[in-house]
């Protein structure tokens, strides 16, 4: 039997999984092929978390919520370089053009730092057309050295099915995690694994007046593996971890008139989450 | 008739320039009309002296320029016959520049007019006329004189400036018959990488700076450089480097064909070469290619990476500058260092840490170009917004952080403009949050502070 020549990266890593499973304490080996959240409910219904190796759309809810949206996709990324084995000395690269850059703002290096990224870590690229993004953004995502590659599109346009393909395919070829955030929400559909919808969400007060940990309401619209739904996450900034809230006594946070859930995944599942909403609205 | 164009001379004349440069990586201007080539060593590659010169005056002749080319062991001799001779081809064997120069006036050496005259007065037409005349007489009646000669017959150094700089390595093909399309020219670029990889790797160098010239048949030189983060050795990666450019460049024009192409590396850096890992998970290199790939096709100033500073101003508080120039030191996040010397200066960038007083990121992640004025509305006229309308939307404030007083470079604000800013963190009912800040005291600097949001917060 002849066995075909394999790069030493893919041994390494095929010996690294037989080890990670006769170890028990190691992280299982799915931990490389997808990023938990670490929120119990909504990993489950992603199947474990987002796939890396894959393209996930990110849409802010309404205008207002961009900052939102551009702050989980940084947390994100955070998340992923923390939490992937493999992605320890990689970096991120986020792709802006330059009109997203002037109606939305540009990353400010403070800022991304505080959030927990080092900003030695973050390559930005200003593009002067969009479409010049789909075309970076796919060779980035080819690149095996990054480990996040984000692209900004204000203009739908030039992300047609074609060019979303083509990115959906370099991100399977990379390995890495690609994630767009687009300015506006596309109708049509998309080979993305998942499209996530982001909301800003009233804070967590702190007891003292001040602002608390922010929080953001994430509903998954496209899931390839799993139901939809909505979730209310904080992004810690110093543990560097997603949480789900306590919830709070008053005011209701959330908008209950609507049921959250379109496909239930299981029926205790679905139990649980009627069982907190009778909670919340109670 | 046609009036006198010294401009359109000198453009032509660096058009001529630039064609010479198949024949040898050193040409020099000699205004207003003439070129020095140093052809030491290059001539054997056109079949000797006499040949590079047939070639040459050749190629001037089709495209209607008549020349006169002289061959010799310095620049001095070389125009001194070249300008003052009847053939079209002279070639100066070597060490025969006294000869060569013997019946010359005087006036082929490039004297000073008045240096000339003078010396016409006392009897001295001839660079022969000069020759047998004591130096000491010379040197003190004519100051450059001796210099001038000396030069040309070979007796001092004549260096020539060449209008680009020598590269420090070359790897070039002729073809007999032009190449016309990108795709060959391309695969040309990659065997030559090749060549060009292997004089690197004798010198222990890698290619910072490298620059191809493709040599139309009719004279044009289309010239492409392309750089690097960081040395690069590996002949496909820089093959890749210039298709991308040719990628995004002007539409080319090959006239009727490129039948020179050179590459060149103009310039180097010591490059040890690395073991390759068993894991090939490390690709710090293969990020500087992306990067260099990135940076060729849209530009490096592009593809930043942020500095942070310590500064109080936001604005100034991080620079972006470009990733091709900042290299991450050792794989070390967060140290940078300037390859602009080849000691490593490592910066830290500054650990910007939250004050302990509050649960949020004290920096928004993203910040507007400039401020935008924002409606506010205040309770009192120091303390935190109610309301605002941004782009046309009432935001209420459901809770603030602030102020936090940042005062502008007052000393470098000669006309009094620069007010104290006070910034709040907002956050607005529906969750949004902003960073406003205030500008102006009020009472103290001014009667009606303006309000402006500055970033916006995850």
């Amino acid at each position: 039997m002849t066995v075909p020549p394999r790069d030493p990266g893919e041994i390494l890593r095929a010996l690294r999984s037989r080890v990670a499973a006769l170890e028990a304490h190691r992280p299982a080996p799915d931990a490389e092929s997808v990023l938990a959240f670490g929120v119990p409910g909504l990993d489950r219904a992603l199947g474990g978390g987002l796939a890396l190796g894959a393209l996930h759309e990110i849409v802010p809810a309404a205008p207002r919520d961009l900052g939102a949206a551009a702050a989980t996709v940084l947390a994100l990324a955070v998340h992923a370089l923390g939490r992937v084995h493999r992605f320890a000395r990689r970096e991120v690269l986020w792709i802006q053009p330059e009109l997203a850059g002037r109606e939305a703002g540009r990353l400010y290096g403070p800022g991304v730092a505080a959030l927990g990224l080092s900003p030695a870590r973050l390559i930005e690229l200003r593009l002067a057309s969009e479409r010049d993004g789909a075309f970076a953004m796919e060779e980035a995502l080819q690149c095996r050295a990054l480990a996040v590659v984000v692209g900004e599109f204000s203009d739908d346009r030039v992300l047609d099915l074609v060019a979303l393909r083509r990115l959906s395919l370099a991100a399977g070829a990379g390995g890495g995690l690609g994630l767009l955030l687009r300015h506006r929400a596309a109708a049509l559909a998309s080979p993305a694994a998942t499209r996530l919808a982001i909301a800003a969400a009233p804070g967590l007060p702190d007891g003292l007046g001040g602002l608390g940990q922010p929080a953001i309401l994430l509903s998954v619209l496209r899931n390839r593996r799993g139901p939809t739904g909505r979730w209310l996450l904080v992004w810690d900034h110093h543990e560097h971890v997603f949480r789900e809230p306590a919830l709070r006594e008053a005011p209701v946070p959330l908008p209950v008139a609507e049921a959250p859930v379109d496909r239930p995944h299981s029926p205790d599942d679905a139990a649980a989450r009627t069982r907190r909403d009778r909670r919340r609205a109670g | 008739m046609v009036e006198h164009d010294p401009a359109a001379d000198a453009a032509l004349l660096e058009a001529v320039a630039e064609a010479c440069d198949r024949f040898t990586p050193l040409v020099a201007l000699d205004p207003p009309d003439g070129l020095l080539l140093d052809i030491t060593g290059c001539a054997h590659l056109f079949g000797g002296e006499a040949a590079l010169a047939a070639d040459l005056h050749g190629r001037l002749a089709a495209g209607g320029l008549v020349a006169r080319i002289a061959v010799a062991d310095t620049p001095g001799c070389a125009a001194a016959v070249a300008r003052h001779g009847a053939d079209h081809i002279v070639v100066v064997p070597p060490g025969a520049q006294d000869a060569a120069l013997a019946p010359r006036p005087l006036a082929a050496l490039r004297l000073p007019r008045a240096m000339v005259v003078s010396l016409a007065e006392v009897g001295l037409k001839r660079i022969a006329d000069v020759l047998n005349i004591p130096r000491a007489t010379l040197a003190a009646r004519f100051d450059g004189l001796l210099e001038k000669l000396d030069a040309a017959r070979g007796l001092a150094d004549a260096p020539i400036s060449p209008r680009r700089p020598m590269p420090a390595c070359v790897a070039e093909r002729r073809f007999a018959e032009p190449v016309l399309l990108e795709r060959d020219v391309l695969g040309t670029l990659l065997r030559l990488a090749g060549r060009l990889a292997r004089l690197l790797e004798t010198r222990g160098d890698g290619a910072r700076i490298l620059e191809a010239a493709l040599f139309r048949t009719d004279g044009r030189v289309v010239r492409i450089a392309v750089g690097t983060g960081a040395p690069l050795t590996d002949p496909e990666r820089m093959a890749r480097l210039f298709a991308d450019r040719l990628a995004v460049g002007d539409p080319w024009d090959p006239g009727f064909g490129f039948d020179l192409v050179r590459l060149s590396a103009l310039a180097t850096e010591r490059c040890d070469p690395v073991q390759g890992g068993l894991d090939a998970s490390d690709g710090t290199a293969e990020l500087t290619h992306l990067v260099d790939r990135l940076s060729t096709r849209f530009g490096a100033r592009r593809v930043t990476r942020q500095v942070l500073h310590d500064a109080h101003v936001p604005e100034f508080a991080a620079a972006a500058l470009p990733a091709q120039v900042l290299r991450v030191a050792g794989g070390r996040p967060g140290a940078f260092t300037a390859p602009s010397t080849r000691r490593e200066r490592v910066s830290e960038p500054a650990a910007f840490t939250d004050p302990p007083d509050t649960l949020v990121p004290c920096r928004p992640l993203r910040l507007l170009e400039r401020p935008e004025p924002v409606e506010a509305m205040a309770e009192v006229p120091d303390g935190p917004p109610v309301r605002f309308r941004w782009r046309r939307v009432l935001h209420a404030v459901a809770a603030a952080e602030g102020p936090e007083r940042i005062a502008l470079a007052w000393w470098r604000d000669a006309d009094g403009t620069a007010l104290t800013r006070d910034y709040f963190r907002v956050e607005c009912r529906d969750g949004f949050r902003a960073w406003l800040f205030r500008e102006g005291l009020f009472g103290r600097e001014t009667p009606r502070p303006r309000w402006f949001l500055h970033g916006l917060f995850g």
